[in-house]
């Protein structure tokens, strides 16, 4: 019962720390490597959560968000990883990769919410006209909305993260679980090439 | 130009100047991408963002509105560039009171307003993104290598660092970073309103081509040294207890992870296209061969 608390209190923190991703501030709060110890802290393992956090933040710098770009969340990435391994029961190395996956398919989630927002712009313009515009409200709304379903999210992926670990123990997918454990020692090398190669092009573009 | 001042419209447009709706402005702009949508992208953090200085500039509810209204068009910056935008448009908001219904100077402003919003994101997506976001997380490698962890690159590294050390890493990078997000904004909505009205206002704020050149080499040599320190990290963990063939097999793995990167990048395929090989190769080895336990490193 603790530990689904434990995963419900993170889920709630993780989608509260996403505000800070796009919406509000920008500091970098929502940045994995400083989401995967604190939710590994939360859960009781934050050595794990830290590999997990910055692995993710390695993999998820080659993607840049400029313009309409919505890139793959690596807050939420960060956030299923962590709670896969501590709230799931997986293995450290098969959480990442399934919270990478997670990572990837919220971008459509976010799609899907910055359509929705652009239904109010008739709205918004009206009130405007006339007036009565609470634009305090609608953002208010729009920060509400986003963190409730990124909390969402996270705690959903959580579970079915949950029955994965049940069926494969079950199922005897221990040769997947070894292989996963290989390449997730590769994603270090991985991570850091991708940001050697990133400046280098930076540094030698003519 | 003249410009006639309309008492109806005008509640004193130097009072704008004054510390609180700017200082309310600055504060606001931190929701610049709050309510981001596709039809007009960052629209509504901007609007909320100028309301007070709008509020301070248009004594009439008519003239507010309608400036509201003005602010609610298509807009799309860098988030911690929005200052000099924002700066600018303050000012060409208070010059427009002064000359109610010049239908020129509303279009010019609104011109203004976009070539300012390109012009810094530009900038901003190369300084922020390109290139100290992710110095921030070399930071945090960085402070986590000094500090004796190495189980990012170790993962199987059992080692338990102090939360000192665990949030530390990433704290820097945040303050580094943080720095510079907030300075940038306040520092350009001061540049923005000194110099508000010009379609190149606040460009020249910084020596931009310099910063953004030496960040990109501050990076290159952080990269390097962290890739040099973690070869030299992986042969002497391995050294005591490996043999010099098992610790060549190593260092080649490590290697053709690295071409596969490079490789990857030179088609302009994603990190996750390298992922996806590494992944499918090690199901592969283990599904076929099945060589048991096989941790590479420690």
């Amino acid at each position: 019962m603790i530990i689904v608390l434990k995963a419900l209190i993170s889920s709630l923190f993780a989608g509260l720390l996403q505000l800070d991703n796009v919406q509000a501030g920008q500091f970098l709060i929502s940045r994995p490597a400083l989401v995967g110890p604190a939710l590994g802290w939360l859960n009781g393992c934050p050595a794990e959560g830290a590999k997990i956090g910055l692995l993710t933040e390695l993999i998820y710098l080659d993607f840049i968000p400029v313009g309409g770009v919505v890139p793959p969340c690596g807050l939420v990435a960060a956030a299923v990883g962590v709670l896969g391994f501590a709230f799931g029961g997986l293995p450290e190395s098969t959480a990442f990769f399934f919270g990478i996956l997670a990572g990837f398919l919220y971008a459509n989630l976010e799609y899907r919410l910055r359509v929705l927002r652009s239904s109010w712009i008739s709205g918004i313009e009206a009130q405007a006209k006339d007036g009565t515009l609470r634009l305090e409200r609608r953002l208010a709304g729009s920060l509400l909305i986003e963190s409730a379903m990124t909390g969402f999210y996270i705690f959903i992926f959580s579970w079915l993260l949950a029955l994965v670990s049940g069926f494969g123990f079950c199922a005897g997918f221990g040769a997947l679980f070894r292989a996963s454990d290989l390449a997730y020692s590769l994603m270090p090398w991985l991570g850091l090439s991708g940001l050697y190669f990133r400046f280098s092009t930076q540094v030698y573009k003519k | 130009m003249s410009i006639e001042l309309n008492k109806d419209q005008v509640n004193d447009p130097g009072l704008a100047t004054s510390r609180l709706p700017l200082t309310a402005v600055f504060f606001r702009s931190f929701l610049i991408q709050a309510g981001w949508n596709y039809e007009r992208l960052q629209n509504l953090g901007f609007a909320f963002a100028i309301t007070p200085a709008l509020r301070r500039i248009y004594a009439s509810n008519k003239a507010f509105n309608a400036a509201v209204l003005r602010h609610l068009g298509l807009f799309n910056t860098q988030p911690y560039m929005v200052g000099f935008v924002l700066g600018n448009i303050i000012k060409m908001e208070e010059d427009l009171a002064r000359a109610p219904g010049n239908a020129e100077f509303e279009k010019k402003l609104i011109g203004v307003k976009q070539a300012l919003s390109s012009g810094f994101a530009s900038i901003g997506d190369r300084v922020f993104w390109g290139r100290l976001k992710p110095i921030t997380t070399q930071l945090c490698i960085a402070v986590w290598f000094l500090a004796g962890f190495y189980g990012w690159l170790f993962t199987g590294d059992g080692y338990r660092p102090s939360a000192l050390v665990l949030f530390g890493g990433p704290l820097a990078g945040i303050a580094v970073y943080g720095f510079f997000a907030v300075y940038l904004r306040w520092i350009g909505l001061k540049k923005g309103y000194a110099c508000g009205g010009i379609a190149n206002c606040g460009l020249d704020a910084m020596r931009w081509p310099e910063l953004i050149r030496r960040l990109s080499v501050t990076g290159f040599v952080f990269s390097l040294s962290i890739v040099l320190g973690a070869f030299g990290l992986l042969i002497a963990h391995n050294l005591p207890g490996e043999s010099k063939g098992s610790l060549a097999m190593k260092l080649t793995l490590v290697l053709c992870v690295m071409a596969l990167q490079r490789v990857t990048r030179k088609f302009g395929r994603s990190i996750f296209f390298a992922m996806g090989i590494i992944v499918a190769v090690s199901v592969a080895v283990f599904t076929v061969f099945n060589p048991g336990k096989f941790n590479i490193y420690l």
